[in-house]
């Protein structure tokens, strides 16, 4: 537990202390500043069709996969990797520690920063409400499938990260994970037949934040988020133990 | 408290340790000697739980170091060849991490980094970034994270490389008090440094274990255990041959301008007789000194054999050389 605890710290400490972080987390503002403005503006125009702004926001744009496709490899890229390459992961695998301890400790550090980066978007929540009124219930949901969406995408960053020394590679990899991930989903719309529909339905990312943001919690959904972020963090910690390399 | 059994690695088709097996014993300062590329850093990852042996195995404090390697790790301090540390800490903060990373408490923690603070003369750069420290005080550094938990044993690969001579001099120091509360293994390829530090020696070469003992039972025991040094007053083109016969001497070196290295037995002492032929013939003698093999010599000796073997040739030799220059200096 102590080692666990240790890296989450050290690895927040460096996230909050990195410059590459806050360059991410402006570029995430930027963008979504953007597109809320985009979603704002197309809806207060009186021939549009009668919507929720939060709801478009939370994954129904196609800006908001773009964002997240680019950004997770970005924030997890560095976290194995450069313990490879400058060699500190030596003194840190002869101290007492397990693998598990390690990848979870980076991948929770992760998590916790990618949660602060999504933070200030809860003002455009404020704006909504202050001029109109908020449904806070798929807000709730919408923030549920970001969070979980996301731990499934900074896993598998986590996992490549332990892949490679080099953390240009790893982001490389880790977005070849995504995109294959995100599309195959995509391939619904191509079958008719119930079981391969069904089959690609469920792995279907922009349906699942499409019914995320309009309130809808389906508990498949869940156990796929856990369920592949928990294979993707066994993976790392595996590649971890099997130190081959040198 | 370091016990190894039939340690192998093999990377590929090359053997870098080949069924290595030794016993270090509590309280022991122990230096694992080679050139380099011999399997020392292997040998000190193996032991340390870093690499994986290809086969045998490693306890530490009598914890195997496959099955139970998180309490035996725990038991151990190690400080890497290269000291990687993180760039972008204090020296301070690295130090409260690696504390909670080794699983001690926060109040227990704070008193023991003032004190290895301290201990190894970091006290003036406590509050500075690691980035911008020099060679020696990241290696110190790395000497605090390492004695941090209070190790049982304590394991330091090549200590001093790279350091300036007088921060050889403090980190030799630091060491040898080390030494005196822990077990420590320490490998290095500079000689005077295990002559000067440890009780044992273990000469490692091609990943075999090819001598071991005291530094002074090493030197006894060397088939060359005695050198003379004569050095004549004028080239004497037969000299060579009339100090080779003489009984024994075992081989004799021409070095030019007279001078001779002639190696004898340890309990034999030709100087006398030597002496009587320079008379005979009417030779000037300048200088007749006995000296006893060094621990250089009998280094060399172990690991100069098949010189005619490829490997020797681009990667033991090579580093040889280093290896002599260091203890001329």
């Amino acid at each position: 537990m102590s080692a666990f605890l240790a890296t989450l710290n050290r690895e927040l400490r460096a996230y909050f202390f990195s410059p590459l972080a806050y360059i991410v987390m402006a570029a995430l503002l930027l963008i979504n500043g953007f597109v809320f403005w985009l979603i704002v503006s197309f809806l207060s125009d009186p021939r549009a069709a009668v919507g929720a702004p939060l709801e478009l926001f939370f994954g129904q744009t196609f800006f908001f996969w773009l964002v997240l496709l680019f950004m997770t490899p970005v924030l997890t890229m560095r976290l194995l990797s450069e313990e490879r390459r400058s060699g500190t992961i030596e003194v840190l695998m002869t101290a007492p520690v397990t693998e598990t301890q390690i990848v979870l400790g980076k991948f929770f550090a992760a998590l916790a920063f990618y949660i602060v980066l999504w933070l200030p978007t809860l003002v455009y929540a404020g704006v909504i409400a202050r001029y109109s009124s908020v449904d806070w219930g798929p807000v709730a949901s919408g923030y549920l499938g970001i969070v979980g969406v996301g731990s499934v995408f900074l896993a598998a960053g986590v996992f490549a990260s332990a892949l490679t020394r080099s953390q240009l590679v790893a982001a490389l990899v880790t977005f070849m994970i995504l995109v294959p991930m995100f599309t195959f989903g995509l391939l619904e719309n191509l079958f008719n037949a119930e079981p391969a529909k069904q089959a690609f339905g469920y792995l279907n990312l922009w349906q699942h934040m499409d019914d995320f943001s309009r309130g809808i919690v389906d508990t498949r959904r869940l156990v796929y988020y856990l369920s592949a972020t928990a294979l993707f963090l066994f993976l790392a910690a595996r590649t971890l133990a099997v130190r081959k390399w040198r | 408290m370091i016990e190894a059994r039939d340690l192998t690695r093999r990377y590929g088709e090359f053997t870098a340790v080949d069924g290595l097996s030794f016993s270090i014993e509590e309280g022991e300062i122990v230096g694992i000697l080679g050139p380099n590329g011999a399997g020392k850093t292997s040998t000190i990852r193996m032991i340390t739980g870093f690499l994986p042996p290809t086969q045998g195995r490693v306890t530490v404090a009598g914890k195997d170091l496959s099955r139970d390697s998180v309490a035996a790790r725990g038991a151990l301090g190690y400080l890497p060849e290269n000291v990687a540390l993180y760039t972008d800490m204090r020296v301070s903060e690295y130090l409260a991490y690696r504390a909670m990373l080794e699983g001690m408490g926060r109040h227990e923690s704070r008193g023991r980094i003032g004190e290895v603070l301290a201990r190894c003369l970091l006290e003036d750069v406590r509050e500075q970034i690691i980035g911008t420290l020099s060679r020696g005080y990241r290696q110190r550094v790395g000497l605090a994270t390492a004695i941090l938990h209070r190790p049982k044993a304590l394991v330091l690969d090549e200590p001093t490389i790279g350091l300036d001579p007088k921060q050889i001099v403090a980190i030799r120091k630091l060491i040898r008090e080390l030494g005196r509360e822990s077990t420590l293994v320490l490998s290095t390829h500079i000689l005077p440094e295990v002559e000067l530090l440890c009780d044992r020696v273990m000469i490692i070469d091609r990943g075999k274990l090819v001598a071991e003992g005291s530094p002074e039972s090493l030197r006894a025991t060397s088939t060359a255990a005695a050198r003379i040094r004569v050095v004549l007053k004028q080239d004497q083109p037969e000299a060579a041959g009339v100090l080779g016969s003489l009984p024994g001497v075992s081989s004799v070196r021409d070095v030019g301008e007279g001078g001779f290295e002639i190696e004898c037995l340890a309990d034999d002492d030709p100087r006398e007789m030597i002496f009587r032929a320079a008379v005979e013939r009417h030779w000037v003698l300048l200088e007749l000194v006995r000296t006893q093999a060094s621990l250089e010599d009998v280094f060399v000796r172990l690991t100069t054999q098949e010189v005619e073997s490829p490997l020797d040739v681009d990667s033991g030799r090579a580093e040889l050389s280093d290896g002599t220059e260091e203890v001329a200096s």
